[in-house]
């Protein structure tokens, strides 16, 4: 009952959507995903290169408060995007925060993946005791509201970038689960889980090589939301001070960090605001293009 | 159908028993640390001690856990330490503000994304529906916290129409709910009106709506007489399944916007350690997401015929 | 003596005078050890402003002032059960508008007769005697008398009211033995008032007898724990927020912790202290985050806030019509070493890391240059018997040198914990850790929410603590760095200190006093416990409505003299 929005999230069929997805061939197709994979492009190979294109170092103050298009004083640069209250340069600060948020997102999100995914299979292929149990344990962490789980493990184990990765897996891994589960239930009665029973494998292999790929339409699409909303959490961990500890370039850090001093200096907010969504967007943007696709055909 | 309502309350029961052991577990399983956060960072060890002895701390594990949980289902939730009062004291009107701002939030949500749902959805691929979608996509994408900078700098910095900060301490003001409930509002609506898009993309579909269409009924008729009541029952669900995700969103803007609510309450305890606060506030979170979700699934089924009856 | 009201003038004032003209001596200066030579305040101020040519009420007064109106203040509305208990300067505001102080510490840091209008001490400095104000009046009626007085020192000095004006007063305690064991055997000590301690001379005039010398004792009576409640408050149920009855010219009308605080002014009585503009007061709580209140103030939803982040001044001059008060105090914060644990138990280590300060820079970028840069001895500028010693120098050499020799040729990788809120105490972190590492000295910052960070201040070998604003340095000296004090964080331990310390707490006259604070900052200094980057100086920012403002050294709000224009 509960599986209901999954249910219209993944509202593709299982079969079309592995037909449809993983092809960048068919990306073509979808403007939307085209930009969505754009602004992720743009963002990823920003954060490759950010030693390249950083101006200063993200972590040294220069001169503090300076506005937008500021010259520094000794010359030896401009600060385009002005800098925040240290004096770090606010620019070189969003370039290499992309990295601390490309690096982490994607840990945390294949972290609890490879759980979710686990229990998942799990579940859905034995079924019986072990399903109802792993998926009581799911409805009740489920139970929580997202970010009270997030601020309650964190302010109990401490916020380092490890906790953040254990914070997101065990917060995420339930609804992961559950979609896997679904898309087991659907699978394990196809024929060549039946042949692969029948030459003997064992359930572990059944379940990681002939269903699991078979699974992974649906579940590509959901990455990326997730991807996205991941880096929404982040941010908001990082917002609420509960983030990556300093000097680590963080947006939501950053965004805390200036907060109380927006008001005359809008820039030292509204700049890792807009580097946030943008990110955000590209990856919804992604899994909307990624969704049309497999329910076209 | 009863016996399922009973069925649905069943498991929500026993989450809420498995919730309650996680918490006290994680909270309360060291008892020295519980006499440190009580008596604060000057206390002795000697009054610690004998803290934790009135407080019956040296009793066995699940001694103290059954005691805890008797206390809270009677209602008696402790001393916040912070606070030096009763928990519930504290709770219940902030919980009640934060109900006020929910209720705001929903009065303005549903109606604008089952509109844009439903509109997107009767013609599906139009002009319309490309740019609702799109739209829903690029609000959904900007998360409370930007959403919130973003507005503030322009309504209270820049243009300086609308209050800051929205602690309403001198009685209620229609003008301080105004940027929190639109926050929210930006960050939810997309959801639930791609999910009312969706639900009345496949009522279009189905044989019976077609057929009414080509039988030469008026459009008009067709889409309020009988596709609208069969596309927003999946929309009902997700809308009770929101209040989880909005208890999520009101701590954020709450703590932005000082509004005095469950949500700032909630993680100014965990901030300081306020562990009466922190449990009965999680408790209480917990309570109102599986209730919602419990109803959600007993109105769906009720609402849906297909499953009421197979 | 210096502290008593005496009529004949101490024969430095003379020179003292000559000092401010020629312009050797601040005003400030001037003032504060005038007093401490004898010299009642009022005299002192106005000597300053015959000397410096103003006429002392046209320093307190410059319009006439207009009644009416109520003022809205942003600050966090914490608990204010019983103020003997109060930990936050927020608590003492909240309650300081209905129960007052026998001493008050005014703009200038100077202790002001509050309550008690005169004291005076014997010379061997044990013997204290403060006559009461007359005709102060509680809000339930009754008279002010010494009763009162004495009730809360009573009150304060019992270990069961669990008060840390038990250390401030503890000249006035002795140790007893309870009888019980803890769990090595040793006698478990209680700490309780001394007899004859508290002597009761007449209805407003009351006695101390210290077991040892103590010049702070006016000064101690102006912290915030030791406002003076009625009588009856513990029979009447110990809750000032439940029960508000108090001598000030205020009482509480609203109440919600955590949320907002309001106050009328009282109409039963006149204030002792004459005229009162204000009609109420408000003080609202915007969370524990300071964003929310610079959207207050942009959105003209309160008049001013107890107190300014140093981030928030230069966006606040960006809102017109908003004054930002600054005063140079004696809080600071210091990155300290607990020398029983590795590797600060090394001398070398830290005196390393005090090599990689540059103390002057880190004012400027930690603290945008308000205040003054420290010295690593917590005796500051302001304070009477501050002794300047040669500035410490920034040196990466001698700090390579010094790691070398204390086996760290490779580097060094230390943590250091430090509170998310207020936040300048994370940025002179960020700062000082960003001065080590050209040393190689890798500083790790671990931030901590308020909660945990409580926790560990005492326990952490190396931590960042804030340290709120003492009159005299002595009383600094007293409570941290004193061998087996409670608030002792760095586990120091120097009987040659300690004995310094005790003389200089026995001399009066605050330039004979500097004479040993040279030696005890010279040793503190040396020692290297702390790293202390600056003294800072304290902001609060109201409008231009607002007048007779001013930022007190210790964040107390003194409305009581505020009025609206």
């Amino acid at each position: 009952m509960t599986d209901l929005v999954d249910a219209l999230d993944t509202r593709g069929t299982v079969s079309s959507a592995l037909r449809a997805v993983g092809s960048f061939k068919l990306l073509r197709e979808s403007w939307v995903g085209m930009i969505g994979t754009g602004i992720i492009g743009f963002w990823v190979v920003i954060a490759l290169l950010a030693p390249l294109i950083a101006p200063f170092d993200p972590n040294t103050p220069l001169q503090p408060f300076a506005k937008p298009l500021t010259e520094y004083a000794t010359g030896d640069g401009t600060f385009w995007l002005g800098t925040d209250h240290l004096g770090r340069d606010i620019l070189s600060r969003v370039i290499w925060g992309s990295r601390t948020v490309l690096f982490y997102a994607p840990l945390a999100t294949a972290s609890a993946y490879f759980v979710g995914i686990l229990m998942g299979l799990a579940a859905g292929y034995y079924r019986g005791r072990i399903d109802e149990f792993l998926s009581f344990l799911a409805n009740v962490i489920l139970s929580f509201p997202v970010l009270v789980l997030y601020i309650l493990v964190i302010t109990t184990i401490g916020s380092s970038g490890i906790n953040i990765i254990i914070a997101i897996t065990f917060a995420s891994a339930p609804g992961i689960m559950r979609i896997v589960r679904g898309l087991v239930l659907d699978l394990r009665n196809r024929d060549y889980v039946a042949a692969a029973q029948t030459r003997g494998e064992s359930s572990w292999f059944i379940m990681l090589v002939e269903i699991l790929p078979n699974a992974r339409g649906p579940l590509i699409v959901d990455s990326c939301l997730r991807l996205g909303y991941v880096v929404i959490t982040i941010g908001v961990l990082g917002f609420l001070g509960l983030g990556l500890p300093p000097p680590a370039p963080d947006w939501g850090g950053m965004i805390n960090e200036a907060r109380s001093i927006a008001l005359a200096f809008p820039h030292m907010t509204v700049i890792p605001c807009i580097a946030i969504s943008t990110l955000v967007l590209g990856f919804n943007l992604l899994a909307d293009g990624l969704r049309e696709i497999s329910l076209r055909d | 159908m009863i016996i399922f309502i009973l069925r649905r309350l069943g498991i929500m029961a026993l989450t809420m028993v498995v919730v309650s052991v996680m918490l006290f577990l994680l909270l309360e399983f060291t008892p020295g640390n519980v006499a440190t956060k009580v008596l604060g960072p000057y206390s002795s060890e000697e009054q610690r001690t004998l803290w934790l002895e009135a407080h019956g701390y040296f009793e066995p594990l699940w001694v103290r856990y059954f005691s805890w949980l008797g206390n809270f289902v009677t209602g008696d939730f402790g001393e916040s330490v912070r606070f030096k009062v009763p928990v519930a004291e504290v709770l219940w009107p902030r919980l009640w503000n934060t109900v006020v701002l929910g209720f705001w939030v929903f009065v303005v949500m549903i109606p604008l994304s089952l509109l844009l749902g439903v509109l997107a959805g009767m013609r599906e691929g139009s002009a319309l529906d490309r740019s609702i979608s799109v739209t829903s996509i690029i609000t959904t994408s900007i998360p409370e916290f930007a959403s919130a900078v973003f507005l503030a700098a322009i309504f209270v910095f820049w243009l300086g129409l609308l209050p800051g900060t929205s602690t309403m301490t001198g009685g209620f003001d229609w003008w301080q709910l105004v940027l929190p409930v639109m926050v929210l509002v930006i960050y939810d609506f997309g959801y639930v009106a791609r999910m009312t898009r969706a639900s009345m993309a496949e009522v279009m579909t189905t044989p019976y709506i077609r057929t009414a269409i080509l039988k030469g009924l008026p459009y008009r008729r067709v889409i309020m007489r009988h596709a609208l009541r069969n596309a927003l029952i999946a929309p009902f669900t997700v809308i009770m399944l929101q209040i989880n995700w909005l208890l999520s969103g009101v701590i954020v803007v709450e703590f932005f916007f000082a509004y005095k609510g469950f949500g700032a309450l909630l993680l100014e305890a965990s901030l300081n350690q306020d562990i009466y606060l922190i449990e009965a506030c999680a408790m209480v979170a917990v309570f109102v997401a599986a209730a919602t979700q419990t109803f959600a699934d007993i109105g769906y089924t009720y609402l849906n015929p297909r499953i009421r009856f197979s | 003596m210096s502290r008593k009201s005496s009529k004949s003038m101490h024969p430095y004032v003379p020179e003292l005078k000559e000092l401010l003209r020629n312009g050797k001596f601040s005003r400030r200066d001037f003032l504060s050890t005038a007093t401490r030579l004898g010299v009642s305040l009022s005299a002192a101020y106005a000597m300053a402003g015959g000397v410096l040519g103003l006429c002392a009420s046209t320093v307190a007064r410059a319009a006439a002032p207009k009644a009416g109106g109520i003022l809205r203040c942003s600050m966090n509305v914490k608990e204010m059960t019983d103020p003997a208990t109060y930990d936050w300067s927020e608590k003492g505001n909240l309650a300081r508008h209905m129960t007052e102080p026998l001493v008050r510490i005014n703009k200038d840091n100077l202790a002001e007769p509050y309550l008690a209008e005169t004291w005076e001490a014997s010379e061997d400095l044990k013997t204290w005697t403060f006559k009461l104000r007359k005709g102060v009046k509680w809000s339930n009626g009754d008279d002010f008398i010494a009763d009162d007085v004495v009730f809360n020192f009573e009150r304060w000095l019992d270990p069961a009211t669990g008060s840390s004006n038990q250390g401030r007063f503890s000249s006035m305690t002795r140790q007893i033995d309870t009888g019980k064991k803890d769990k090595e055997g040793k006698p478990v000590m209680s700490t309780v008032a001394a007899e004859g301690a508290i002597e009761k001379i007449d209805d407003h005039t009351v006695r101390f007898h210290l077991n040892r010398a103590d010049i702070s004792l006016p000064e101690a009576l102006g912290d915030y724990p030791a406002l003076i409640v009625h009588r009856r408050f513990s029979d009447e149920g110990g809750d000032l927020s439940k029960n508000p009855v108090g001598t000030g010219p205020f009482t509480l009308t609203k109440y919600s912790v955590g949320e907002v605080a309001e106050y009328r002014r009282r109409t039963d009585h006149p204030w002792w202290g004459g005229d009162v503009y204000l009609d109420g007061i408000v003080y609202i709580d915007h969370g524990d985050d300071p964003g929310p209140t610079i959207a207050a103030f942009a959105s003209g939803q309160i008049d001013c806030n107890y107190r300014t982040s140093v981030e928030q001044v230069p966006s606040l001059k960006t809102i017109p019509n908003l004054v930002t008060y600054e005063t140079v105090t004696a809080q600071t914060g210091v990155a300290r070493m607990k020398i029983t644990e590795a590797p600060f138990d090394n001398k070398l280590v830290r005196k390393a890391i005090q090599a990689c300060m540059d103390h002057t820079k880190l004012l400027e970028l930690a603290y945008q240059n308000f205040g003054a840069p420290g010295e690593d001895h917590h005796v500051s500028p302001i304070h009477p018997e501050y002794f300047k010693l040669p500035p410490l120098t920034q040196d990466y050499a001698l700090a390579k040198k010094l790691l070398a020799d204390a086996g760290y040729a490779n580097g060094l990788k230390v943590r250091i914990d430090c509170v998310a809120n207020p936040t300048w105490e994370q940025t002179a972190v960020k700062v000082i850790a960003e001065m080590c590492r050209p040393a190689g000295i890798e500083v790790v910052i671990n931030i901590m929410p308020g909660g945990t960070y409580w926790d560990r201040w005492m326990t952490t070998p190396f931590g960042f603590t804030s340290w709120t604003h003492r009159a005299l340095g002595v009383q600094v000296l007293n409570l941290a760095y004193r061998s087996g004090v409670a608030w002792n964080e760095t586990s120091y331990s120097n009987p040659e200190f300690d004995r310094l310390l005790d003389e200089a707490g026995a001399i009066l006259d605050p330039r004979e006093r500097s004479k040993v604070m040279k030696k005890l900052e010279t040793i503190l200094q040396d020692d290297t416990i702390i790293i202390q980057p600056f003294w800072r100086s304290e902001f609060l920012t109201a409008t231009n409505k607002v007048r007779n403002m001013y930022c007190q050294v210790a964040s107390e709000s003194h409305f009581n003299k505020v009025w609206l224009g």
